[in-house]
């Protein structure tokens, strides 16, 4: 029999939750176990329920609150460098890349953090229509983003996987593969945050076993692939999506405020100008 | 009482020559289409033949999306000052010969030439001018430096505003350096045909603009196309779906802009009969064949008996017929299909219980027409308060909350425009950033302009057209 090291959990809805299918898999990093949740159809449904609660919740807040609770996780992962260092150095990578790795996504946050509250007077403006009206075009957050994070072992690489579609409002729903250990440890981090539940949620598995659950379900308003599937899985989820007319984006742009532009739906808002 | 002698006042057809026949306009020629077929183009309004267009095959396309590849080489080169002119250009001569398309507009398409006139011709001009502008701007449009053309871009097009649908594509696809296929829809091809006598007329490089008409069967060539990098679409859900499925897999960009079906919410603060003029105008502009149509109203409960009876007053004074009469508020019916479609939907909402009023009216004898229609006593399941009608079809709700009315209005699959009506500001603010669409005219309705984004969210698409984020559209960010 094997010994585990730790036994992880999905976390949704603010907690840690086993599959409700009982099933986990088993990841060996430098001669240890960890068990993982296989994410069954049933717990993604789950995970949609909690994350349309929490956007309504953490839409609502406000940028500058948002501001603060994405900078405030930086510090939190500042504080627990080391212990990312580690987890980083057991899965294989050199303790310069690791320390590197960690430092970039401490920027990244920051970064984010601070677009918080200024992305909308970057992605919206007045229109000059040729009438006497009031004209706006401003940017409402999609709503529930699905994120199939990619496979390097990187903190940054699923920070930036999660960071552009929950800075601008959108509550997340962030699916790990071969990242399951570090995303499941980044989920204490955001327990012990002040983001609202529901607003991000994390779960391991294998993506295959949900693929059609994922891209079917009409409440999942994106799905964001941050990992470069083969042709039929792609094709298998865009196909779903036209049924309800979902987006899907593959290997999005992460520059600048192109990272975020996807996550937004423009709303024009007119009015009469009179006396 | 005054009795008022009715006289018409008749937009003359004389400025027009209408060819028998048509060709595709492919490579900077016209051509005729490989295929040898035709389908005819028909007024609405009389039923009569007004020339028959190329139902093109497989052979067209391909030489349509050749040859536009062939003009992405000439017109990326162009320095984007030079892209900027040719859409100014454009935009003077379609000034120059607007009285041309608008006649022509409302003969193939059945629009009143009030609206023809005074609204898709201006729309169209303006839409050239604005997107001109940004030809050589692309830089400071979006604080990014990995935007990027497509290529080669399809475009499919309805028939309910036919040559402004086309300036929606064509000018913002330019402006942004791709090269395009147009089809224009079964029904409504000629203007866009006439279009490319001005590309002709501007010097346009040869293939930058290619024009193809035909059926469904076209329009699928031009998705499935292999050399093809954006596909953009405007028209039914149903349609869009379809598309999205055939390019899954594909690495082709896709914007879409599909049904609607708007609530326009008037609150009992409301100036009602400014709100009268408006809901009027949400559902019967262009004979209700408009996606964005305020085609539920939802009457705040304390002032839905005085609401009705003023609306079913100005609804009679609606003139229904000939579209080329200066005087007419309501055109033809587009085809037979989409007038067998109004009235089935509205036998159905008939027998499910809704209360049925139209205005008393003479119809023309030929063509298809339908008269201003309201149903009042309905219920939110009932297909008339659900479906897409695209006709001119009023349905009514009420509710008693603001809560209430932003739940009724956002339980839709659609989500591409809404109404709101009150004197109070902060109520139209608290409704609008509620409210699940892309469009929002508070105490207004069916304002459109060329530096307005438009388009939808959940199932009336992706993507916006018009305004700098219309930009977007014709732009791939790459990673």
């Amino acid at each position: 029999m094997i010994d585990i090291k730790k036994t992880y959990k999905n976390y949704v809805d603010g907690k840690y939750v086993r599959s409700e299918s009982g099933k986990t898999y088993t990841k060996e990093l430098k001669n240890e176990f960890y068990e993982l949740p296989l994410t069954s159809k049933k717990d993604i449904r789950d995970a949609v329920t909690s994350s349309k609660d929490g956007f309504m919740k953490w839409s609502s807040t406000t940028p500058y609150l948002r501001m603060q609770i994405l900078y405030r996780l930086s510090e939190m992962i500042e504080g627990n460098k080391e212990s990312y260092v580690e987890l980083l150095m057991d899965h294989g990578l050199t303790k310069q890349k690791a320390i590197k790795d960690i430092d970039e996504s401490i920027q990244n946050i920051v970064w984010f953090a601070g677009l918080a509250d200024k992305w909308e007077q970057m992605a919206g403006n007045l229109n000059p229509v040729s009438e006497e009206y009031f004209n706006i075009s401003h940017q409402n957050p999609i709503g529930v983003v699905f994120s199939l994070s990619g496979s390097n072992i990187s903190l940054n690489d699923l920070l930036m996987s999660i960071l552009p579609s929950i800075t601008v409002g959108c509550s997340v729903i962030s699916y790990s593969e071969e990242n399951s250990v570090l995303a499941l440890k980044f989920a204490e981090d955001i327990n012990n945050s002040d983001f609202p539940s529901g607003s991000l949620n994390i779960l391991s598995g294998k993506f295959e076993n949900v693929l059609d659950d994922v891209s079917k379900h009409v409440e999942i308003n994106l799905v964001a692939l941050h990992k470069e599937l083969d042709n039929d899985g792609l094709k298998a989820i865009e196909q779903n999506a036209s049924e309800s007319v979902k987006r899907v984006i593959s290997q999005p742009s992460l520059e600048g405020l192109s990272s975020i532009l996807p996550y937004l739906e423009t709303k024009t808002v007119w009015h009469p100008k009179g006396t | 009482m005054i009795d008022w002698q009715y006289s018409e006042s008749i937009e003359s057809s004389d400025i027009l020559s209408i060819k028998k026949k048509y060709s595709n306009y492919i490579g900077g020629k016209f051509v005729e289409p490989k295929s040898k077929k035709y389908i005819n183009s028909i007024s609405p309004s009389t039923e009569e033949v007004l020339s028959k267009v190329p139902l093109s095959n497989k052979q067209d396309i391909n030489s349509a999306v050749n040859s536009a590849r062939e003009g992405l080489e000439v017109w990326s080169k162009l320095t984007p000052n030079q892209r900027s002119r040719y859409l100014f250009k454009i935009a003077r001569l379609i000034q120059e010969r607007s009285r041309e398309f608008a006649v022509l507009e409302s003969l193939d398409g059945g629009k009143p030439i009030r609206e023809s006139r005074d609204f898709d011709l201006p729309q169209v001009a303006a839409n050239f001018f604005y997107f001109a502008g940004w030809a050589d701007k692309l830089d400071l449009s979006w604080a990014t430096k990995s935007l990027k053309p497509y290529g080669v871009v399809g475009q499919i097009i309805p028939w309910n505003f036919p040559l402004l649908m086309l300036a929606w594509k064509i000018a913002p696809a330019l402006a942004t350096g791709n090269t395009v296929v147009l089809k224009p829809a079964e029904t409504t091809p000629l203007t866009a045909l006439l279009f490319a006598e001005i590309c002709e007329q501007a010097g346009l490089p040869s293939g930058v603009v290619n024009i193809v008409t035909g059926d469904g069967s076209t329009g699928s060539l031009i998705v499935n196309h292999k050399d093809i990098n954006k596909i953009a679409f405007t028209g039914s859900t149903q349609v869009g779906k379809l598309i999205q499925k055939s390019l899954a897999g594909r690495d082709v960009g896709l914007t879409l802009e599909l049904g609607g079906k708007a609530a326009n919410i008037v609150y009992e603060d409301a100036a009602i009969d400014q709100a009268v003029e408006g809901v009027v105008n949400g559902i019967f502009f262009n004979q209700g064949h408009v996606c964005c149509a305020g085609s539920r109203l939802l009457l705040q409960e304390s002032i839905h008996d005085q609401f009705v009876k003023k609306l079913e007053k100005r609804m009679q004074s609606l003139r229904v017929g000939n579209p080329l009469d200066k005087n007419t508020d309501i055109g033809a019916i587009n085809s037979k299909e989409q007038l067998d479609k109004i009235t089935s939907l509205v036998n159905e909402g008939v027998e499910d219980g809704g209360e049925l009023f139209q205005t008393q009216c003479e119809l023309p004898g030929n063509g298809f027409w339908f008269r201003p229609t309201l149903f009042t006593n309905v219920q939110p399941s009932y297909s008339i308060a659900r479906e897409e009608i695209f006709g001119p079809v009023l349905t009514t709700l009420t509710f008693r909350t603001p809560e209430e009315a932003v739940e009724i209005a956002n339980n839709t699959e659609y989500g591409l425009s809404a109404g709101v009506w009150t004197e109070k500001g902060s109520k139209i603010l608290w409704t609008a950033d509620r409210l699940e669409a892309g469009v929002v005219w508070a105490n207004t309705f069916n304002k459109f302009d060329p530096s307005s984004p438009f388009g939808g969210y959940k199932e009336s698409g992706f993507g916006r057209e018009g305004g700098r984020h219309g930009l977007l559209s014709y732009l791939k960010a790459s990673s």
